[in-house]
């Protein structure tokens, strides 16, 4: 029994937040109706992220242009810097280190927001008012997340190629012209959509971890910090996990294309 | 028990049959059982956290009983559809122990948000019943203020003022004057007279604060392990002859609980199933008084 209590919880709390994602995902019509509150969720998770995101990605840029750098030196190939920066960026260090960025800035306050607000029982006086609380606390933040998430990750890996190519020229002598004459054999338009279909899957798993553990928070300020807490350990943990099914998945997918051709 | 005459010209509002709920293996409700009127104010007395307050969320369908029934204005409310219980809870206005009011709306705000939410008024109109709701509750100078900014008292007043805002015929307290000082308690139990007396709203208040249950009852139902086990005018409560009832009512100076639930209030366990008269330590005219019985029975 005590070994199978944390599973049967785990799996309740996954079941619970599946359907609370797709009950929010089905009241897309309400868009409209709460485009106010979606609006001041998209300042709150987007526009406010923008510093720590940009300062963050820049160092992630920069700090990875050094190292390859230093390896490609060896071989006097640093030009190719900038193929590397681009494709990892594009594909894996924009979409993922911007949802850990808004994971540990947004995701865990958010998660903490609702929780107060559940545990205040103003959960409970919205649903007595007939207000639909998945409507009118879900939705917004569901939206804002999805609009925004993608968005600070296309500013993300701009900043973080911007890093690189900074390093490459200051630190390693690339110059900016062969930086992106180099850069641009980085990624194909498909790898930009595909790190954008990413971003968009990393914010929807955040989102909905994060609503979904604030709408279960029990017991006062305790349930509120458990609850942003494991929002922070969950949505990690499912993004890294996601991440390598995602990757996974398109490298299956582009060789069987390359092998039809 | 003692369950005060009803007559039958007076239409119960909301009846609860046989109601039972465990949560976590404890039997919250059981067999409870009492009904209120049209235009009176019933007030629920019992300990702390026995389960007045799971009696208020079964009532408006926060939560759903294990057996038994629950009518308002004779409909069953328990085997309700979701968009069944919405319209139900119109009918509703619920002030929540803390307000419950949203933290990034202002007081006006609050107050609108169920008439924006739900009533198809034009915002003039709206912001005249906010005003009034406002008035009512003496906070219209407040309105600009966010819910962080006020006293406790003051966001329990605009609790109010939004519970009332879509004029429903029943009010729900739980624990309006708790956490307030004498002063501004008694401003609530005022309130909650006049909404009676000059809107003829039907209320059901949960509370242990006895000084206002006497201000405010119609009628009172002491609630203890799970049941009312007295339902009366306040001064058949006052004078009750049941010493559970006359236990809570003086604090613990008269009357008795049996040694079971004695040991559970005092370990903060609510009382379980066990029969009313079981093993009585002490008599309400018993020479020996209350106290010592109690500390006896604490092991």
């Amino acid at each position: 029994m005590a070994l199978k209590l944390p599973l049967v919880s785990a799996v309740k709390g996954a079941g619970y937040t599946l359907v609370l994602l797709l009950e929010a995902l089905g009241m897309i019509g309400h868009w409209w109706r709460r485009r106010a509150a979606i609006l001041t969720q998209m300042h709150v998770i987007g526009t406010q992220s923008v510093p720590i995101t940009s300062f963050f990605m820049l160092l992630v840029g920069m700090v990875f242009a050094l190292q390859t750098g230093i390896e490609f030196a060896r071989f006097g190939q640093t030009n190719l810097v900038a193929l590397v920066i681009v494709s990892a960026m594009v594909r894996e260090l924009g979409p993922w280190m911007t949802a850990f960025v808004l994971i540990a800035r947004v995701g865990s306050s958010m998660a903490a927001e609702i929780g107060t607000m559940k545990v205040s029982e103003e959960i409970d006086a919205l649903e007595v008012m007939s207000v639909n609380p998945v409507s009118y606390v879900i939705v917004p933040r569901l939206a804002g997340y999805l609009i925004m998430g993608p968005a600070l990750t296309i500013l993300g890996t701009v900043v973080g190629i911007a890093g690189g190519a900074l390093v490459a020229r200051v630190q390693l002598g690339v110059t900016l012209d062969d930086f992106l004459r180099f850069a641009e054999r980085g990624a194909e338009p498909l790898d930009i959509y595909w790190g954008l279909l990413k971003a968009f899957v990393f914010s929807m798993l955040a989102a909905a971890v994060a609503c979904s553990n604030g709408m279960r928070a029990t017991a006062g300020a305790v349930g509120v910090g458990r609850a942003s807490r494991n929002t922070v350990v969950i949505a990690l943990t499912l993004t890294v996990f996601f991440n390598y099914l995602l990757t996974s998945f398109y490298r299956m997918a582009k060789s069987f294309i390359a092998g039809l051709s | 028990m003692n369950v005060a005459q009803t007559t039958p010209s007076i239409r119960p509002v909301i009846e609860f049959t046989d109601v039972r709920k465990n949560l976590a293996g404890r039997q919250i409700l059981d067999s409870l059982t009492f009904d209120v009127r049209q235009g009176e104010t019933f007030v629920i007395i019992g300990y702390s956290g026995t389960g007045k307050s799971v009696t208020l969320r079964h009532l408006v369908g926060l939560m759903q009983p294990d057996a038994g029934s629950i009518r308002v204005d004779g409909e069953e409310i328990t085997t309700m559809t979701p968009n069944e219980l919405e319209v139900m809870r119109r009918k509703f206005g619920v002030l929540f122990q803390s307000g419950a009011l949203i933290a990034w709306l202002n007081l006006f705000d609050n107050v609108e948000l169920p008439l924006v939410e739900h009533s198809r008024v034009s915002k003039k109109r709206r912001a005249e019943i906010v005003r009034e709701k406002l008035e009512l509750v003496n906070l219209w100078n407040d309105r600009e203020k966010f819910p962080s900014e006020i006293s406790g008292g003051m966001r329990k007043r605009a609790g109010l003022a939004r519970a009332i805002a879509l004029d429903p015929r029943i009010v729900l307290y739980d624990e309006p004057t708790s956490g307030l000082d004498p002063v501004i308690a008694n401003e609530i139990g005022k309130l909650i007279n006049a909404l009676r007396d000059r809107l003829k709203m039907t209320q059901v208040v949960v509370t242990h604060d006895m000084e206002s249950a006497y201000d405010i009852a119609d009628r009172i139902g002491m609630f203890y392990q799970g049941r009312m086990i007295q339902v009366g005018t306040p001064d058949e409560i006052r004078t009750s002859a049941i010493p559970e009832v006359q236990h809570f009512i003086s604090g613990g100076k008269r009357g008795a609980v049996s040694k079971r639930s004695v040991t559970a209030i005092l370990s903060g366990r609510p009382p379980g199933m066990q029969s009313l008269r079981e093993e009585p330590v002490a008599a309400p005219q018993a020479p020996t008084p209350a106290s010592p019985a109690i500390e006896g029975s604490n092991p």
